[in-house]
């Protein structure tokens, strides 16, 4: 989509998927496209694009790091004085039958995570001495349910100081998680595209019926709705208003689901079996819109404060106008 | 022209959007007698049309509705930005809608593009200023979504062309001067090759308006019929036989840019009447605050592309497709608030409010429905079988 996504954004995306779906024999493909350094310099707006493609790159091959972890910790490492990568942040999640939960995605042997308790601070324990317990998530995500003894958490980050930046480590989490959906929506609509062309019935393709290809056209305007939110806020970073990581985290869930509901229309039963990869990608949207706050939650929360507050939402107009470069 | 007091000043409104924006943003803090009248609701449609058309005479004369255009058509330079700039401050200051100038968005782009140096250079100004205004006639009762199939005709007259047929849903015909007619030239199967755009001005012998009742309870659509209306060559708008040219330069805009000034009225409509939510509807309001955080962010992309001189060609569909799901919504979200709108609306501004969620209805209509927007995107970019 040449309408948002500039040329040194898609091919650093062209490389990201390149990468994961190809790793070199044992290595680690981040280290390959040199995600890492790119954590270090977010304030740089090409750099920012390149570590949120990588989040859209997963989701289109279906792969998992340690990587959105590491993006939340960003903003605390001035606290703690891990260097970029080494320290992962946690994510808080309430389960309505086991209560707060932390889980963490990706691999993180060999690197400290950030455990982070609003209202109480935020402490760093050693990855290797907590125990990490494999969640069942369909998607293809590695996901671990952390198990901390209670003795071996105190904060060590104030919080004064963990206050703004978990504000941040939210913002930037949200973004990235959206980033993912897009990349999971945009995955399960190639299959059904694909399929579309190729299934016959009544003598010719299915995609030559006008009702199939409207679903098919309706899953591509969620996903370019979803591609020109995310994409904006990245390039706008902190200059967008107050919650916006909510609206795009918001619009995320909402699209990334609609987008993978007309996919499986299409696909028919086939898109229902195990078999079939469709589920592996609408399962992983379903999964990330669970983790920072439920499509549905947010959007109702955004809502009730508009409401009450009648806080203005809009992205400023004048950095919207201002020239994308 | 209160800030033109020179041309230095002139240029760098013109060459620096942000000293354009902080010095209107100024003007409009002063709260011009115009500024305060355009931001009533005024259910009568001819008031609307009344207190726009001051507010345009007033933007014009202060300068700021001529950035954004060309100096040969009266304007003072810079592109497309200070309207965007231009409309979004209006629309945040409270105006409630562009009402008939959103053609300036609509169809005036494609009559400096492809109309008559002359001709524009004449009538550009008199739009600009609020003084005449603009319809597009393009449908007819029996071409609908398949607008190739057309049958208005002109033929060529005494060195210019008489043009013969009727128009339907031209909006604002009763309140403009001026008609983009799209007529066939060539022979009746000619479809889309056969076409060409003409401007018409309604005023001339042979021309009849006719108001068309809505159901929303206005009456800005109208059917037009024309017999052996007269039309000087300079009037062709584009190339004979240029017609369907004409025409798709202009529903990209209607498609591409024009969610951008759109949406902004969308959302002060949003804002203005927020306090009248119930908590029962939050959610709706949640999903209208996202549906246009997706129209703004798709449209100013459409703006750029067009700044920098490129078309969205047939990506401005889903801007199109987006920018009506989010009047939708918004409105759903008016009528979950406000369940009055649905039975007696008891003042101005409930009538109002009644007016527009109604016509949020039939907003997936116009500009090339739903249905033929979705068509686009299947044939044109999924590029299905
Ligand atoms: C508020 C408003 C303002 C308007 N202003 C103007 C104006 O200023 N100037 C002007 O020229 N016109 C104007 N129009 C007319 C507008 O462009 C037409 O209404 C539009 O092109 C659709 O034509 P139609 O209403 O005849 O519907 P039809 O074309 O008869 O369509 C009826 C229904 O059938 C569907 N349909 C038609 N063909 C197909 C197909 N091949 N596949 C699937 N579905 C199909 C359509 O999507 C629609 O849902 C306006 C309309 C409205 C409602």
């Amino acid at each position: 989509m040449t309408v948002t996504v500039e040329q040194a954004d898609q091919e650093f995306l062209d490389a990201a998927c390149l990468a994961l779906r190809a790793p070199r024999e044992g290595g680690d493909p981040l280290d390959a496209l040199g995600w890492w350094d790119l954590l270090g310099e977010l304030a740089d707006r090409d750099a920012r694009m390149a570590a949120l493609a990588l989040f859209r790159a997963q989701g289109r091959e279906l792969a998992t790091s340690a990587a959105l972890g590491a993006l939340m910790a960003q903003p605390f490492l001035a606290a703690t004085g891990h260097a970029p990568g080494s320290l992962v942040a946690a994510i808080n999640h309430r389960s309505r039958r086991r209560g707060e939960r932390l889980i963490v995605i990706g691999d993180v042997a060999g690197r400290s995570l950030l455990v982070d308790r609003p209202g109480q601070g935020a402490g760093v324990v050693d990855a290797d001495r907590v125990g990490l317990r494999p969640l069942e998530v369909a998607g293809r995500l590695a996901l671990h349910e952390v198990e901390l003894d209670p003795s071996a958490w105190a904060p060590t980050v104030a919080e004064s100081h963990a206050s703004p930046a978990r504000a941040r480590g939210q913002f930037l989490g949200r973004l990235a998680l959206a980033w993912e959906i897009l990349g999971a929506a945009e995955g399960a609509l190639a299959l059904a595209v694909a399929h579309a062309a190729t299934r016959e019935q009544f003598g010719k393709p299915i995609g030559t019926f006008q009702a199939v290809r409207h679903l098919l056209a309706w899953a591509k305007t969620d996903c370019v709705a979803l591609e020109s939110v995310a994409v904006t806020a990245a390039r706008l970073d902190e200059a967008t208003p107050p919650r916006h990581d909510e609206v795009v985290k918001a619009l995320a869930g909402r699209n990334g689901r609609r987008a993978c509901e007309r996919a499986l229309q299409v696909l028919g039963a086939i898109g229902f079996t195990a078999e079939h990869s469709h589920h592996h990608f609408h399962s992983r949207v379903l999964a990330l819109d669970a983790l920072l706050g439920t499509s549905a939650e947010l959007t109702h929360a955004l809502g009730g404060w508009v409401r009450q507050t009648r806080a203005d939402l809009a992205v400023d107009a004048a950095a919207l106008l201002a020239s994308p470069q | 022209m209160s800030h033109l007091t020179g041309s230095g000043r002139r240029d760098v409104l013109r060459d620096d959007l942000s000293a354009y924006a902080a010095s209107f943003e100024a003007w409009l803090a002063s709260r011009p007698a115009e500024l305060v009248a355009a931001a009533r609701p005024l259910p009568v449609y001819a008031e609307r049309v009344a207190v726009t058309s001051e507010l345009m005479r007033a933007l014009f004369d202060e300068g700021w509705a001529r950035y954004g255009w060309p100096e040969q058509v009266g304007g003072l330079g810079g592109g497309i930005l200070h309207r965007a700039a231009m409309w979004e401050a209006l629309a945040r200051h409270g105006v409630a809608a562009m009402a008939l100038f959103e053609h300036l968005e609509i169809l005036a782009p494609t009559l400096v593009a492809m109309g008559d140096a002359g001709f524009v250079a004449g009538t550009l100004p008199r739009f600009l200023r609020g003084e005449e205004r603009w319809s597009q006639g393009f449908s007819e009762p029996e071409a609908g979504s398949d607008l190739a199939s057309l049958r208005t005709r002109a033929v060529a007259a005494d060195g210019g062309y008489l043009i013969t047929g009727r128009k339907i849903w031209t909006s604002w015909a009763r309140y403009a001067t001026w008609c983009l007619v799209l007529a066939r030239t060539g022979p009746p199967e000619s479809r889309h090759r056969g076409l060409t755009a003409f401007a018409v001005d309604l005023r001339s012998p042979g021309v009849e308006v006719r108001a068309i009742e809505q159901a929303n309870g206005t009456d800005e659509l109208a059917e037009v019929t024309f017999d052996e209306v007269a039309v000087g060559p300079e009037r062709i708008v584009g190339e004979l036989g240029g017609g369907w040219g004409v025409a798709m330069h202009i529903l990209a805009h209607e498609r591409g840019t024009f969610a951008w000034f759109r949406h902004n009225f969308l959302y002060r409509q949003l804002l203005e009447t927020v306090e009248t939510g119930t908590p029962a509807a939050d959610r709706l309001l949640g999903d209208a605050l996202l549906d246009l955080a997706a129209v703004r962010a798709s449209s100013h992309l459409g703006l750029h592309a067009h700044a920098s001189g490129a078309a969205l060609g047939p990506k401005a569909a889903f801007v199109k497709l987006l920018l009506g799901a989010s009047e939708q919504s918004v409105n759903d979200w008016a009528l979950a608030s406000d369940p009055d709108l649905a039975v007696g609306p008891p003042d101005d501004e409930a009538a109002a409010r009644r007016q527009d969620y109604l016509f949020s209805r039939i907003v997936t209509v116009y500009g090339g429905s739903q249905q033929m927007q979705l068509d686009t995107i299947a044939k044109q970019i999924l590029r299905l079988p």
